[in-house]
C-alpha cells in the first residue's frame, strides 16, 4: 500500500505526516489568486461565447473541466512543497538493539529461525539495510536479554538469554548514547517482555529526550498448533497435609476441543493427574487440581502436559513452582460459651492433625472454665486473654456460642485488632449466644464479621430452622469445602449429608465477603448463609452459622469422613497465611544465577506493631553450604519493612533465614527458600508481540516494522529522527498524481465532447 | 475469672437447698462465689410445672412432643430405652424406665443450675434401635442388669458409639446383673475390654474435683441405714474406650446415681450421696460434651 502511495505521491505517507505544507513559488498568494481568476474567467468566457451546437449543460460541464485543469496548473506553478527536518548524514547516532534471548532461535512454520532476519539485514557489505543505515548514521549495536550490553557485531550474539527485559534494554542504550546526537533506537525483537518491571518506566525518559524507537517485530503473530501452561496459582507456603486446590491456566491455539492430561509431580512421584478439556480454539481454560502435600520443607512441584503431535513449542507445556510445606503445630484458641457437642466433635475431627493445636477455653459455669490442650498450667489461667500479647500468641481464634457481653470492651476491640492488625483468622460459630442473638451487633467485632447482623430473633424460643447445606459456585472452587478425596463430586458429597440446624437467621453478607455454603429450608423465604468469609485488614474472618455440624459425624455412615475433612480444612484455612511478627520473603521464587533478587523482611514486635529500629540480619546458605550473613536495612518507605538485594551464584536451593533484634532482644526469626535454575520463560508467549512493539514505537514517535517492510527504515529515521537536523524542502509539483489528474481532466473533456457530438 | 475447681461444697449447699429450701452463704466455697447463686426455695417452686408436662407417649415410653423439634436445643438428657425382662418404672415400661421421668427431670433441673448448659427442659427417652438416637450424643442407661437387647438395639448402640456417642450406665448391682450387662455389651463389642476408671482419670475433675467413688444408695435402702443392694458390693466406675483411646462408655456399678438425683429434695435422703451423684453427673456431662 505504501508503495502505491509513494508511486502516485512521490513520497511515503510518513513524509506527509512529518512535513509542513508550503508553496515555494515567488510572489504573493494574492497575486497568484488574481492570475488564476483571470485565466479561469477567460476559460468560462470562451465557452460562453463559442456556443456551436452545445447546450447550456454541455458548456457548463466543459467549462468546469477546463477551470479545474487551469486550477491544477496554477497549483503546480505555485510549487507546492513539504518542509521537514531531516537528520544530517553521518552526524547522528542510531542504537541497534538486538534480542539475544533463546526465543530468537524458535523456528517459524517453514523451519527458519528468527535470527535469519539478522543475517539478512546486518551482514556487512551484503545487506542493503545495513548499508542504508550506515550511510546515514553512525551505528552502535547492543545485545539484550535480561541485561543489555554493547557489542561490535552479530558475532557477539549467543541467543541464550533466558529473560527479555525490553525496558532494561532501552534504558541501557539510552544511557550509553546519552552524550551523542541520537536519532533513534532500533529495537529488533519478538517483543516478549517477561520482566516484572513495567515498560512505561523506560518509555517516559525516551519521550522526554525525544528519542524515537523503531521496532522491528520478528516471528509469527500466531504460533500454532501449540499448548501453553499459562499460569499456576499456588500459595507460597502450606501447612503439611492441607488440601490444596491449584488453578492451572492452559491456553492453546489450533488444538481446541482436545482433551489432555495435566500431570503434577515432585522430584519423587506423581502427586496428581487431572484431565482437562481444552475448550474452543484459542480460549484459555482453568483446570482445578486438588493436591495434598506431605513432608515438611521446601518442595518443587512440576506441572506438565505431554507434548501433542505437531506442537510447535514443547517447552512451554510445563511449569515448576516452589512451595514450602510447613510442619509447625499452629495454635488456635477456641472459646466456647457452654458445653456443646460442636466443640467435642470439632476436637475429634482435628485430633490427629499434628499441625493444629486446638486450645479450648470452655465456660462451664459463670466464672468457671475448662481448659483443654493447653501447653502449660499457666496458659489461659485467668480465662480469655486480657492483653494483646497473650491473644496474639494464637494464630487464629474461634468464638462459639458466647454472648458479646462476656467480653470487656477492650477485649472486643482486641479481637477486632487480632484480625486487622495481627492478621489472625477469626471464626464465629452459630449458637444461641452468637451473632445478633448474642448481642454482637454494634460491637467492634461486628465490623470484622463477613455477615450482616440483623435484629436478634425474637420470641421466647427464638429462631430455629433445619436446613440443607449446599456449596455455592465459589464454594465448589474453594479448598475448604472440598469433601471428596480428589475434589470430585463436591456437590454430591454435600447433598448426601443430613440437614443441620441454625438459630441465627443470617441471609446477607458484607460487601466483599464470599459465601461458600448456603442453607435452604422450605420454611424460609431466603437462602441462609452457612459459611462465608472476608478479608479484613491483614487477616480474615469466617462465619459458620450452623450450630450442630456434628450431625455430619453422627448421622452418615461410619466410613463417611465429611465432618472430619470439613473441619480439618476449615481450621487449616483459618490459620493459612496468618503472618508471624517477623517474616521474610523474596520478591521472586526462582531466579537464575547472577540475577538479582530482593529479600524483604517485615518486622514487628510481640503485638505486631511495626518496628523500624531493629537490627535485621539475613543468613543465606547456598546449595553448596556456603554461609553468608548480610545486614537487611529498613526501607524508610514502609514501616517495618527491611530489604536487601542478593545475587545468587550457584544453581540449586538457597536457604534465607533472617533474625531481627532490638535492644539486644530477639524479636523473631523466619526462613524462606530461593531456587536458582535456568528459566524456560522465553518459551512462553513465544509469538510476536506486535501490540507491545507498536506501543513502544507509538509512544516514542517511532515506527513499527516487520521484516517485510523494514527497507524503508533508514529513510524514516532520516525524516523522523532526532539529533542534528537540517530543514529540507521536498517539491510536490512533480507528483505523478498531479500529472495523472491533468490527463484525466483533459481526457474527460475530450471524451465528453465525443459523447455529445461536439468534436 | 479464675478457674475454680473446688465446688463440692457448693453442690452440698445446693443439695441442701433442694431438700430444705434454704439459701446458704457460698462465699467460702468459690473464688468467685457470687456467680453461683443458690436457687433455694425459688428452685423448688419451679419444679412444680415439670410434673405437668404434656408428653407424647408411645410403646417405648414417652417421646418428644412433635412440636419440639430435635436439634432446637444443643443438649437433650436422653434415656436409652432397651428391651428387657425386669421391673419397670414409668408405666412399667421396662427396667430402662426406672426412676423415669422424675429422676430425669430432677437431674436436668439441677444440672442446668450447676452447669451453663442450654438444655431441653424435659426428659427424652429414645429406643436404642431408633436411628434418631444419633441425634443425642449422650445417653443414659439404667438397670442394665435386666436388659435383653434385640439385635437391632445391639446394632443401634454400636452404631451410636462408633459414631462418637457417649453412654452413661447406672444402677445395677451384684455379679448376676453385671453378667447380664456384660453379656449384652459383648454383643455390642465382643472384644473391647471393660476397664476400671481410676480416680486419676480426667472425668473426675472435668467440673468438680471428685476424690472418692461413693456408693449411692436407692432411697429405700437409706431408710434402712444401708447403701448396698447386695451383700459385700463395692461401688466401681468402669469404662470402655474406642480405638483412639477415647472413653465412650462409663459404667457406674454397684451404685444408684439416678435414685439420688430423683430423691435429692427428700429431707430423708443423705446429703452426701445426692451431692456426690450430682457432682458425678455434672462431670460426666461436661466430659462427654468436650472429649
Amino acid at each position: 500500500m505504501d508503495r502505491i502511495f509513494e508511486f502516485f505521491f512521490k513520497y511515503r505517507p510518513l513524509v506527509f505526516e512529518q512535513g509542513d505544507f508550503t508553496f515555494a513559488a515567488p510572489g504573493t498568494v494574492r497575486m497568484w489568486l488574481i492570475a488564476a481568476g483571470v485565466v479561469g474567467a477567460a476559460a468560462v468566457a470562451s465557452y460562453t461565447v463559442a456556443r456551436a451546437k452545445s447546450t447550456v449543460f454541455d458548456r457548463r460541464i466543459m467549462a468546469g473541466l477546463r477551470v479545474a485543469l487551469f486550477a491544477l496548473l496554477v497549483f503546480c506553478l505555485l510549487q507546492p512543497a513539504l518542509i521537514l527536518s531531516t537528520v544530517v548524514p553521518q552526524q547522528n547516532f542510531v542504537g541497534v538493539l538486538i534480542d539475544d534471548s533463546q526465543s530468537m532461535l524458535l523456528l517459524d512454520e517453514s523451519g527458519t529461525p528468527r535470527t535469519s532476519f539478522l543475517q539478512d539485514a546486518f551482514t556487512p557489505d551484503e545487506s542493503e539495510l545495513l548499508t542504508a543505515l550506515s550511510d546515514r548514521f553512525v551505528l552502535r549495536f547492543f545485545r539484550f536479554s535480561d541485561v543489555a550490553s554493547r557489542i561490535d557485531g552479530l558475532g557477539d550474539l549467543t541467543f541464550d538469554g533466558t529473560h527479555t527485559d525490553l525496558g532494561g534494554a532501552l534504558d541501557a542504550a539510552r544511557e550509553e548514547l546519552s552524550g551523542v546526537p541520537l536519532s533513534g533506537l532500533i529495537l529488533i525483537t519478538d517483543g516478549a517482555h517477561n520482566s516484572d518491571r513495567p515498560l512505561t518506566e523506560s518509555l517516559v525518559p525516551l519521550q522526554a529526550a525525544g528519542v524515537p524507537v523503531f521496532t522491528v517485530g520478528l516471528g509469527e503473530e500466531v504460533v500454532a498448533p501449540d499448548i501453553e501452561m499459562g499460569r499456576v496459582e499456588i500459595p507460597r507456603s502450606v501447612l503439611e497435609g492441607s488440601a490444596l486446590v491449584v488453578d492451572v491456566v492452559v491456553t492453546q491455539i489450533g488444538l481446541g476441543r482436545r482433551t489432555v492430561p495435566i500431570i503434577v509431580e515432585d522430584d519423587l512421584k506423581i502427586l496428581a493427574e487431572e484431565t482437562v478439556d481444552l475448550g474452543p480454539d484459542g480460549e484459555p481454560v482453568v483446570a482445578r487440581i486438588s493436591l495434598k502435600l506431605e513432608g515438611e520443607g521446601p518442595r518443587r512441584i512440576h506441572f506438565r502436559i505431554p507434548p501433542q503431535s505437531g506442537e510447535r513449542v514443547e517447552r512451554n507445556n510445563a511449569r515448576t513452582v516452589q512451595i514450602e510445606v510447613r510442619g509447625e503445630r499452629e495454635k488456635i484458641l477456641y472459646l466456647e460459651g457452654e458445653p456443646r457437642f460442636e466443640l467435642k466433635f470439632m476436637r475429634r475431627a482435628v485430633a490427629d492433625d499434628e499441625n493444629i493445636q486446638l486450645v479450648i477455653l470452655q465456660r462451664t459455669a459463670e466464672g468457671k472454665f475448662l481448659r483443654l490442650e493447653i501447653s502449660d498450667s499457666t496458659e489461659l489461667q485467668f480465662g480469655f486473654p486480657a492483653s494483646r500479647e497473650e491473644l496474639y500468641h494464637y494464630r487464629s481464634l474461634i468464638i462459639g456460642s458466647v454472648e458479646a457481653s462476656f467480653f470487656a470492651h477492650d477485649q472486643l476491640q482486641m479481637i477486632a485488632d487480632f484480625v486487622s492488625e495481627r492478621g489472625g483468622g477469626l471464626l464465629m460459630l452459630g449458637g444461641r449466644s452468637a451473632f445478633a442473638e448474642g448481642g454482637w451487633a454494634g460491637t467492634p467485632v461486628e465490623e470484622v464479621m463477613p455477615v450482616v447482623l440483623g435484629e436478634p430473633a425474637g420470641g421466647e424460643e427464638g429462631f430455629f430452622a433445619e436446613i440443607v447445606v449446599k456449596p455455592t459456585p465459589a464454594g465448589l472452587a474453594h479448598a475448604a469445602v472440598q469433601l471428596g478425596e480428589d475434589g470430585e463430586g463436591v456437590s454430591e458429597r454435600w447433598d448426601s449429608l443430613p440437614p443441620v440446624t441454625i438459630v441465627n437467621p443470617i441471609s446477607e453478607v458484607r460487601l466483599g465477603a464470599t459465601v461458600l455454603l448456603t442453607g435452604t429450608s422450605p420454611d424460609l423465604p431466603d437462602d441462609q448463609v452457612v459459611l462465608a468469609f472476608q478479608r479484613y485488614g491483614r487477616g480474615k474472618s469466617i462465619a459458620m452459622t450452623v450450630q450442630d455440624s456434628w450431625l455430619w459425624q453422627m448421622i452418615p455412615a461410619l466410613e463417611d469422613q465429611s465432618h472430619e475433612t470439613f473441619w480439618k480444612q476449615v481450621l487449616r484455612w483459618l490459620i493459612d497465611g496468618v503472618p508471624e511478627s517477623v517474616e521474610v520473603v523474596t520478591d521472586q521464587e526462582q531466579v537464575e544465577p547472577g540475577e538479582s533478587v530482593r529479600i524483604i523482611a517485615t518486622v514487628g514486635d510481640s503485638t505486631y506493631i511495626e518496628v523500624n529500629d531493629a537490627s535485621v540480619t539475613a543468613r543465606i546458605t547456598s546449595p553448596s553450604g556456603l554461609i553468608e550473613e548480610v545486614p537487611v536495612e529498613w526501607t524508610v518507605e514502609r514501616d517495618g519493612e527491611y530489604v536487601v538485594e542478593f545475587r545468587p551464584s550457584e544453581l540449586g536451593e538457597y536457604e534465607v533465614e533472617i533474625t531481627a533484634e532490638r535492644d539486644g532482644n530477639t524479636l523473631g526469626s523466619d526462613r524462606t527458600y530461593l531456587y536458582t535454575a535456568a528459566s524456560d520463560e522465553e518459551y512462553f508467549g513465544a509469538n510476536r508481540h506486535t501490540q507491545t512493539l507498536r506501543r513502544i514505537a507509538d509512544e516514542t514517535g517511532g515506527q513499527f516494522y516487520t521484516p517485510e517492510d523494514v527497507a524503508s527504515l533508514p529513510d524514516d529515521i532520516r525524516i523522523t529522527g532526532a539529533g542534528v537536523t537540517l530543514v529540507e524542502q521536498m517539491a510536490l509539483w512533480d507528483m505523478p498524481f498531479l500529472f495523472f489528474l491533468m490527463l484525466t481532466l483533459m481526457g474527460a473533456e475530450w471524451g465528453f465532447r465525443r459523447l455529445r457530438g461536439l468534436v | 475469672m479464675r478457674l475454680t475447681c473446688k465446688a463440692s461444697s457448693t453442690l452440698a449447699v445446693f443439695a441442701v437447698s433442694l431438700s430444705v429450701g434454704a439459701c446458704e452463704p457460698l462465699a467460702d466455697a468459690l473464688e468467685e462465689p457470687t456467680q453461683f447463686v443458690s436457687p433455694g426455695s425459688e428452685l423448688m417452686a419451679q419444679q412444680a410445672p415439670q410434673v405437668q408436662r404434656p408428653t407424647a407417649s408411645g410403646a417405648r415410653g414417652p417421646r418428644m412432643d412433635p412440636s419440639e423439634a430435635s436439634g432446637r436445643w444443643p443438649f437433650y438428657w436422653t434415656r436409652a430405652a432397651y428391651s428387657g425382662y425386669g421391673r419397670g418404672g414409668w408405666g412399667r415400661g421396662g427396667s430402662w424406665a426406672t426412676d423415669f421421668p422424675k429422676g430425669d427431670r430432677q437431674f436436668l433441673f439441677v444440672l442446668k443450675r450447676l452447669v451453663r448448659l442450654d438444655a431441653h427442659d424435659w426428659e427424652n427417652a429414645v429406643s436404642l434401635a431408633d436411628p434418631v438416637l444419633r441425634r443425642f450424643p449422650v445417653i443414659y442407661m439404667v438397670e442394665p442388669g435386666y436388659m435383653d437387647m434385640t439385635d437391632s438395639e445391639v446394632a443401634g448402640l454400636r452404631r451410636f458409639l462408633d459414631a462418637g456417642g457417649f453412654l452413661i450406665v447406672d444402677d445395677f448391682w451384684g455379679m448376676r446383673e453385671w453378667n447380664v450387662f456384660e453379656y449384652n455389651m459383648r454383643r455390642v463389642y465382643p472384644e473391647r475390654p471393660i476397664v476400671d476408671i481410676r480416680l486419676d482419670h480426667k472425668i473426675y475433675s472435668a467440673y468438680y474435683d471428685i476424690e472418692e467413688v461413693k456408693q449411692v444408695p436407692a432411697i429405700g435402702f437409706t431408710r434402712r441405714g444401708s447403701t448396698a443392694e447386695c451383700w459385700g458390693c463395692e461401688p466401681e466406675v468402669k469404662g470402655m474406650y474406642d480405638d483412639e483411646g477415647r472413653l465412650m462408655v462409663i459404667i457406674n456399678f454397684n451404685t444408684d446415681l439416678g435414685d439420688a438425683w430423683e430423691w435429692a429434695e427428700d429431707p430423708s435422703y443423705p446429703l452426701q450421696y445426692s451431692t456426690y451423684a450430682y457432682e458425678m453427673g455434672a462431670n460426666m456431662i461436661v466430659y462427654a460434651m468436650s472429649h
